[in-house]
């Protein structure tokens, strides 16, 4: 390697001042900061913030979320989106209670597996009838919403026998919530899919070429459906533990983590175009978005109120990275 | 030197494929060269479901409920066609007809307030629609981001505005009027069909003889080309998503007015059928084809359906998973893979 | 009639430079009144560029453009055309899902509004009337995409005829680029009687790698070469041989393809082409390739080999025929039958297709071999930084660490990084589609080193170059095509060197 290096300047958009400081750092630094002002923001307003109640709610939180955003993730670093993850968990979390009420204990690896499947299904639709993601999933996330209607029309309450099993992960051990060590062991396993598998490295080359992945012998194919499977376990991961949270299953549970999961992603600096972003900046994407909604509810927002901000600001976040060099003409 | 080579049988195997291949691009060539193709295929949905149902499907007073109830949908699909026509697409729907909803809910009379407005309510929420859909497509054109995500949070953050509006409770209207508008009829037709159809002349009429029309199918077939050849295309994309928000607007006030109330709730489950509507009758979501026509022969196919389903005492839930797997059915027959490129 | 004293358009001292190259050097261009001029020049030589400053699309560096007698500083392509100087791409401009009528009309139907509404009726009675114009009989109704290429350029011909009119420009210019490659021999007749007869109150830059054309129809012939505008001559009377020579022909330094280590290639046979077509592109073309040999394929745009490199590469789908590599039959369908087969491909656009720019260097270089890294279903990483590491050696490639991101690195070094991650694969051979295309000197001399090094060890090579100068130079043998069938073979033995000159007469 010489010490030299014929370097051309090209960090999109470095310039002058501290806006063209901020832009050409990487992504994460930039997640971090809003992270460090949204904390201290809230923590300012509001006393109760940094009580040990409310940071263990703040904790439940990021764990959910990050459960579910990590599987988006990999979707997202493909280039594409899972709209259908609400769905997932909705049904996830009926399949999880009716598993545990007459499997016991397998109930929980089959409702895993049922995540994973229902990934496929989506991956397989995509990928097959060639449509776009964002259209397949929102289908396919209204049929799964309807299975589990047609499962379970009204709230599945958990009967007594299941208890047991859900308080594995509502219990906690030396004051560690188990639902934070099952996101944490969700966490390393993406996190070494990321980094240390075949898998991760090509959902990466299709994310930032796709065309070229095809030329190099990548199967495109086959790494887009693997990226579905991991979006399903993540929302899968989710329904498990929000059934879990609330002894029940409903059909309903699922349509307020659609966008969440999204903003999880996508403010934590991976972008929409696909092929940049990480675990890590999932996991920093969760604990803002945790604070905020915990901000939000704390000061009196209703759930779907907080939607709009949500909303807006995953546009905001989405036009901060969104990768328009790789992207001629906008639909 | 020349080397002449040997001719060597063509290559086999991929008869399997290529028959596939020319039978979607028949399929895709009919539906989106004429109209009918999707009138063929409202025909076949009405034929298997007066079948199936032994006659009640097509009963006088099923066709008057038909009508009635694609009447709302087609004007959604009017505006969903719009948008897919220039190659984007509109998920705010639900969303704005939310907020359209709880304003007509909160303005009529209703037992909260003592507003009154009547049917002044109308232009009122075209306006707010119209103002949504403005900003949908400024922030699409000129923030450049995709209209699917655009949309997406707009939808949501509308949904949340009309629950922060109306708290999330259910307003009931008082206004005798909207209910005869709403059930009533003159010579058997539904007074929504002749708003349907009213808009649809409009749409027609803005599609085929203005240069606006024109410059819509332009972009949506081929943006590049479009902008080439001089086309103000943020300038159509805004003017086209603002149209759309405007008519969402006006089906949202026709909604309110046959539940005689309104709520948050009230437009869920219009997105799919409005999409569905929308490609079903020969509007791809590649965009460049089909048109308001479309738009409505699409509104009867799904209307149909769903009705049909009724009728034959499907399990109601089962109808919303009917629905997506249309849509997924109804996109993958009619897309212009070739013009997409690379699916994301 | 025509413009009187002084030329319509009149271009002085023209430059343009891109990143990394100057596309036109002070070039001067005039075009006079009904006349038709020719331009000719090798694939880069400045043509489409200098016309797309001349249709506003471009902004020259440096300069004078004068339309009729007038100075003009800011162009655009709605004002050039409204100064009535309009172009005909070749790949065509008219939107397919509009008719003839809304197309040749496109932003000006202000004039055909009734009550408020267009009418169709009087566009298309309009859109008629211009048509006939131009001996065109087909209905102003149809939709663009069902009428065929021919008619569409005349078309195009018949709008930007009708928008001088309306601007009430005398002697509008017209440019066609390589308007004949998509015409059968009738209807290129047509079009020339077309414009002969448009000839008579109008200009015509026809622009046509096809020589015998150009001296058919033009008045006076303009020859590009290397941005510059090295000779004019009147077509009456020029020698196609003369206009070749003008063409082509570089100072170069000795050895600067290093000729003097072109080594000859091995006896065995490493991969055959026999009876490969692919409709619209090429026919049925058949060739052999030895270990250690370097293949050139020359042809101008259009003559069908980039497509045979993407049939062979996978990219693409030939119709018929079949490749053997090394004796065996394989079928490649996809690239990677062709990775399997040991056929690599390095792209021309290597920021498009050959890289993942948002990924590190080390990623990339592994990409193609990451498999035989695998252990136990991880990724040994030791293993691959240490293989990557060798070919930033090997290659010299210059860059501060193997975690930087490619799209920091320049031209040259993204290049070395794309060839590594096609040796890192062991191929046996390897298609490189313009391999220095946009790279500077330096890193040029490396890579026509490393071409030799690997020809030497055994690797077959077929390459597709910018220059003629770089295709001889560098190959053993030369394959030449046009219009979709092999024209030629030539042999480039390192002491017998053909001249590009040669060559070019069975390109064009």
């Amino acid at each position: 390697m010489g010490p030299r290096s014929m370097f051309q300047d090209k960090k999109t958009g470095a310039g002058k001042g501290i806006a063209g400081f901020l832009r050409g750092l990487p992504v994460i630094y930039l997640s971090l900061i809003l992270l460090f002002f949204i904390t201290l923001f809230f923590a300012v307003g509001n006393k109760s913030f940094l009580s040990p109640y409310n940071l263990k709610t703040i904790g439940n939180m990021t764990a959910i979320l990050l459960t579910i955003g990590l599987g988006q993730l990999f979707v997202l670093l493909t280039g594409g989106i899972d709209l259908s993850v609400g769905g997932i968990v909705s049904l996830i979390s009926i399949i999880y209670i009716l598993g545990l009420k007459y499997f016991g204990f397998m109930g929980f690896i089959l409702t895993i597996a049922v995540a994973v499947g229902l990934g496929f299904v989506n991956g397989v639709i995509f990928t097959r009838l060639r449509i776009p993601s964002f259209i397949t999933t929102l289908g396919t996330g209204g049929i799964y919403g309807s299975i589990a209607y047609l499962l379970h029309a009204a709230p599945l309450a958990a009967p007594e026998e299941t208890y047991k099993f859900l308080d594995i992960i509502n219990g906690s051990t030396v004051k560690i919530n188990h639902s934070w060590i099952i996101a944490a062991a969700v966490y390393l396993f993406c996190f070494v899919i990321q980094k240390y598998t075949y898998l991760g490295r090509t959902i990466y080359a299709v994310g930032s070429n796709e065309k070229m992945s095809w030329m190099s012998g990548i199967n495109v194919r086959r790494t887009k459906v693997f990226a579905f499977m991991l979006s399903g376990m993540g929302a899968g991961m989710c329904g498990i533990i929000l059934a879990s949270n609330l002894y029940s299953g409903s059909a309903v549970f699922g349509a307020l983590y659609i966008l969440e999961s999204i903003a999880v992603v996508v403010v934590g600096g991976t972008a929409l175009t696909g092929g940049a972003g990480g675990v890590l900046n999932t996991l920093v994407g969760a604990l803002i978005m945790s604070i905020i909604k915990n901000g939000m509810t704390v000061v009196g927002i209703d759930i779907y109120a907080q939607q709009t901000f949500l909303g807006i600001l995953i546009i905001l976040a989405v036009a901060v990275t969104f990768d328009r060099s790789k992207v001629i003409i906008v639909k | 030197m020349m080397d002449t080579g040997e001719r060597n049988k063509p290559s086999r195997g991929r008869g399997k494929r290529t028959i596939f291949k020319e039978i979607g691009r028949g399929f895709q060539f009919v539906i989106s060269h004429t109209t009918i193709g999707p009138l063929s295929v409202l025909a076949l949905i009405y034929v298997i479901f007066t079948i199936s149902t032994l006659g009640t499907f097509t009963s006088l007073e099923n066709i008057q409920v038909i009508f009635s109830l694609s009447g709302l949908l087609a004007i959604m699909a009017l505006g969903s066609s719009l948008v897919i026509l220039i190659g984007a697409i509109d998920l705010s729907l639900e969303g704005v007809m939310a907020i359209s909803s709880m304003i007509c809910g909160l303005l009529l009379k209703n037992p909260i307030n003592s507003a009154d407005f009547g049917f002044l309510v109308l232009p009122i929420v075209m306006a707010i629609g119209a103002v949504i859909g403005f900003v949908n497509g400024v922030i699409i054109t000129k923030v450049k981001i995709p209209s699917f995500m655009v949309t997406l949070g707009m939808g949501y953050a509308t949904l949340g505005l009309a629950v922060i509006i109306g708290k999330g409770a259910t307003i009931q209207i008082l206004d005798n009027r909207l209910q005869t508008l709403a059930n009533g009829d003159i010579i058997g037709i539904p007074y929504i069909t002749l708003v349907a159809v009213a808009l649809l002349v409009i749409t027609m009429a803005i599609q085929r003889r203005t240069a606006l029309g024109k410059y819509i199918f332009a972009i949506g077939g081929n943006e590049t080309l479009a902008q080439m050849a001089g086309i103000r295309i943020d300038r159509v994309k805004i003017i086209v998503f603002t149209i759309s928000g405007c008519l969402y607007g006006i089906g949202s006030f026709f909604l309110v007015s046959r539940l005689l109330a309104s709520s948050t709730m009230i437009s869920t489950g219009y997105l799919f059928p409005s999409i569905t509507a929308a490609v079903v009758g020969g509007t791809a979501l590649s965009g460049g084809i089909g048109g308001a026509l479309n738009a409505f022969i699409g509104a009867l196919v799904v209307t149909g359906v769903n009705n049909g389903m009724v009728l034959l005492n499907v399990n109601p839930y089962a109808v919303g998973a009917v629905n997506g797997i249309l849509l997924i059915i109804a996109v993958a027959l009619t897309i212009d893979r070739k013009k997409i490129g690379i699916i994301k | 009639m025509g413009m009187g004293n002084g030329p319509v358009i009149e271009m002085r001292r023209i430059s343009k430079s891109f990143p990394g190259v100057r596309a036109l050097d002070s070039v001067d261009f005039t075009v006079h009144g009904n006349e038709i001029v020719g331009l000719v020049g090798e694939n880069g030589a400045g043509k489409s560029t200098l016309m797309k400053i001349l249709i506003g699309l471009y902004r020259q560096d440096s300069g004078e453009l004068v339309i009729r007698n007038e100075t003009i500083d800011l162009l655009d392509p709605k004002t050039a055309v409204n100064l009535g100087v309009g172009m005909v791409f070749q790949e065509g401009s008219l939107l397919p899902n509009l008719t003839v009528a809304e197309n040749l009309f496109l932003r000006h139907e202000r004039s055909f509004r009734k009550n408020g509404f267009l009418s169709q009726k009087k566009m298309n009675e309009e859109a008629g009337r211009q048509l006939e114009k131009t001996g065109m009989k087909i209905d102003p109704g149809m939709f663009v995409r069902d009428i065929p290429a021919a008619e569409r350029q005349m078309i195009e011909i018949t709008r930007l005829l009708w928008l001088s009119r309306i601007s009430g420009v005398d002697n509008p210019v017209l440019i066609l680029d390589e308007p004949t490659t998509v015409l059968v021999s009738d209807e290129i007749e047509r079009l020339f009687g077309i414009m002969r007869e448009l000839k008579t109150d109008s200009s015509i830059i026809f622009i046509s790698h096809r020589l015998e054309e150009v001296l058919e129809i033009s008045d006076r012939i303009v020859i590009f070469k290397d941005g510059r505008n090295v000779e004019e001559l009147k077509a009456d009377g020029a020698e196609i041989h003369k206009v070749e020579q003008s063409m082509v022909g570089r100072e170069l330094a000795e050895d600067h393809y290093k000729e003097s280590e072109q080594k000859e290639p091995m006896e065995n046979v490493c991969l055959e082409v026999r009876g490969l077509e692919k409709e619209g592109s090429f026919e049925p073309v058949s060739f052999k390739l030895k270990k250690g040999e370097i293949l050139s394929l020359v042809g101008v745009l259009g003559s069908g080999k980039e497509e045979v490199c993407r049939c062979i590469a996978g990219i693409s789908r030939a119709d018929r025929g079949h490749i053997e590599v090394t004796g065996k039959r394989v079928k490649i369908s996809t690239p990677k039958d062709a990775i399997k087969a040991g056929i690599g491909y390095i792209p021309i656009d290597r920021r498009d297709e050959g890289l993942a720019l948002q990924m590190d260097v080390c990623s990339n270089i592994t990409l193609v071999t990451l498999h035989s890294m695998i252990s136990c279903g991880l990724i040994n990483l030791g293993r691959e930084r240490d293989e990557a590491m060798h070919w930033v050696r090997q290659l010299n490639i210059k860059t501060p660490s193997l975690k930087t991101q490619c799209m920091s690195l320049s031209g040259g070094n993204q290049q070395k990084i794309v060839l590594s991650k096609w040796l890192a694969g062991n191929v046996n051979v390897l298609l490189l589609d313009h391999p220095t295309r946009g790279i500077d000197v330096g890193a040029k001399e490396e890579i026509y080193k490393r071409i030799r090094v690997l020809a030497a060890e055994g690797l077959a090579i077929i390459v597709m170059s910018d220059t003629l100068e770089e295709d001889i130079g560098l190959s053993n043998r030369m394959i030449v095509m046009r219009d979709g069938r092999i024209t030629r073979e030539i042999y480039c033995p390192s002491d017998g060197k053909p001249k590009p000159v040669d060559i070019i007469t069975y390109m064009v």
